[in-house]
């Protein structure tokens, strides 16, 4: 498998849907097999909230976050198809974000404008337009990449053959909010935030940012699996990461999180937080869902997960519900997954099944 | 399905139509009849293997039960809708029949009759009936609502639905002198077109 990272630079101007722009702006994207002559092969691959570009492959001894569904052979498979993953706008991987410069040689830090998913869209749009890539076979992602493909098929319907919506929803919901909400709330009162200015005070909110991952990982899985995993388990003397750790779980939390933090930039965690809180697909169509449905011509596949409470199959249901009452072409696949919210990233016969046929079909 | 059933069914639905197959399988029936009557299909199947196989052929599936999945489709708005061996299988086909018919003008029902004579013939000698068309042991059968076609076409009668069109088939999926004469006798399956009165 051809495999390319590249850093694109993007030379026009990004108008946000907040009002602010961007004059010009870099995506970082990773490149797997290749784009066939007629250019209809092109599958673009959404990433999570805090996920990368690095979507398959070991790269510094880290693996693609779905290295198991990309590949020859695989569920994409990349002797057909040719599949691009972008970092989203905003984040802290490469692509133009909180830690890149301004037009004066500034770094944005907090300045950065708030994107919401339809920016995500249109930077992606713009970087079609420079690979000479006019329809998407298949424009896919779970959870906040998932929202942002329902916004690909909606605002470039004619760009989107096939949809694939993972794990995700029509918007957030309010305690999808409150718990982002609580995330922020300890970033912002870690004594080395400085009001998102720490980097100049060569200082990073690492407590803040590690209890918000905490928090946020508890959303990502299930009772169900904590409680196969880990139980009631205590945790190994000798293995312990932080004093008062009793049980396996909260020294799980711990490392996860001490991980998670000095990996990840807070500004951005703020802002992509705020991203996900912003979404709403029916926001601009009164509210009705069947209204912002409306403009769809892709085949949708919507795949939920009964273990998943961040986004419960609930949400699935009803973009499959309003998809065939304005008489969409919409499936509906309903798995329980064993990792909760998380479960779009891990294989399973069913689900990469349920993807591979529907990509595959005629 | 079998070829004589999916001929049988496709006659009385109309070109172009929307199309709502609940336990739609493999979805064989709704591109049967997306290639002949370019209809607009969409099943329902809660078996996840089948509703692949739906994907795979690219029939518009929504993996659910039926039971739960007829109470979301309140306002959704189809031509008709198939139940195709799949009634007795429900926990509430009364509630079910009345639902579809507020989703759809007309519907479809095929049913095993349990008044067969074979089926007689089994609980004679004090058995449960294994037939050609009900081939699973009694511990393993998903069927829990099984009627005959005189219950049926009371039930029908009582809900104030309209028989539109109704076929008595033998064991071969074929009318004949018999299952005309003694249909609750002789024929293994009842086909219905129904309405509201």
């Amino acid at each position: 498998m051809i495999v390319e990272t590249k850093k694109i630079l993007i030379d026009s101007k990004l108008k946000c849907a907040s009002g602010d722009a961007l004059e010009s702006f870099e995506l970082m994207t990773d490149f797997y097999g290749e784009l066939n002559e007629r250019k209809d092969n092109a599958v673009l691959v959404c990433h999570a909230f805090s996920g990368s570009h690095h979507a398959a492959g070991k790269r510094d001894g880290n693996i693609g976050w779905w290295d198991e569904f990309i590949g020859p052979d695989k569920t994409i498979d990349t002797n057909r198809f040719f599949v691009i993953s972008v970092n989203n706008l905003g984040s802290c991987f490469g692509s133009s974000g909180p830690l890149s410069k301004d037009k004066n040689g500034e770094r944005f830090n907090n300045n950065f404008p708030q994107l919401e998913v339809i920016d995500w869209v249109e930077s992606q749009k713009m970087l079609a337009d420079k690979l000479g890539i006019k329809k998407w076979h298949l424009v896919i992602g779970g959870s906040l990449g998932g929202m942002q493909s329902l916004q690909w098929a909606v605002s470039y319907p004619k760009m989107v053959k096939k949809v694939g919506i993972l794990a995700a929803a029509a918007k957030t919901s309010s305690q999808n909010i409150a718990l982002n909400e609580v995330e922020r709330e300890v970033i912002r009162k870690d004594n080395d935030f400085n009001d998102g200015k720490y980097l100049e005070f060569n200082k990073s909110p690492v407590k803040g940012l590690k209890a918000a991952r905490m928090l946020g990982h508890i959303t990502y899985l299930s009772a169900k699996n904590m409680d196969l995993r880990f139980g009631r388990k205590l945790q190994n003397t000798d293995s312990k990461i932080a004093e008062d750790v009793d049980f396996e779980i909260e020294n799980y939390l711990q490392y996860k999180g001490g991980k998670f933090a000095e990996s990840f930039d807070a500004n951005s965690y703020i802002l992509l937080t705020k991203v996900m809180d912003k979404f709403d697909i029916a926001h601009g169509y009164d509210d009705s869902l069947e209204a912002a449905l409306e403009n769809i011509t892709a085949e949708v596949l919507v795949v939920s997960f009964t273990s998943d409470w961040m986004f419960p199959t609930s949400n699935g249901k009803e973009i499959c519900l309003a998809s065939i009452k304005v008489n969409k072409k919409c499936s509906y696949i309903e798995l329980e997954g064993e990792h909760g919210h998380d479960s779009f990233l891990y294989p399973n016969e069913d689900y990469q099944i349920a993807i591979k046929n529907f990509i595959e079909s005629k | 399905m079998k070829s004589d059933f999916k001929r049988i069914i496709e006659k009385w639905i109309p070109q172009n139509t929307k199309v709502l197959d609940l336990g739609c399988g493999d979805g064989d029936l709704l591109e049967h009849l997306k290639d002949s009557k370019n209809v607009n299909g969409f099943g329902i199947e809660i078996d996840i293997s089948k509703a692949n196989e739906c994907l795979r052929r690219n029939i518009p599936v929504m993996q659910c039960d039926i039971d739960e999945g007829i109470k979301e489709f309140n306002d959704l708005d189809f031509d008709i809708t198939i139940m195709a061996n799949s009634i007795q299988c429900l926990k509430n086909p009364n509630l079910a029949l009345q639902n579809i018919l507020n989703i759809s003008n007309k519907c479809i029902v095929t049913l095993p009759n349990f008044a067969h004579w074979s089926c007689r013939l089994d609980l004679f000698f004090g058995k449960m009936p294994v037939t050609k068309n009900l081939p699973v042991p009694w511990y393993e059968t998903k069927n829990i609502h099984l009627c005959t076609i005189k219950d049926f076409e009371e039930l029908c009668n009582n809900l104030d639905l309209y028989v539109i069109e109704k076929l008595y088939l033998n064991n071969n999926f074929k009318e004949s002198t018999l299952t005309k004469l003694l249909p609750n006798l002789f024929a293994a399956e009842g086909v219905y077109l129904i309405e509201r009165k």
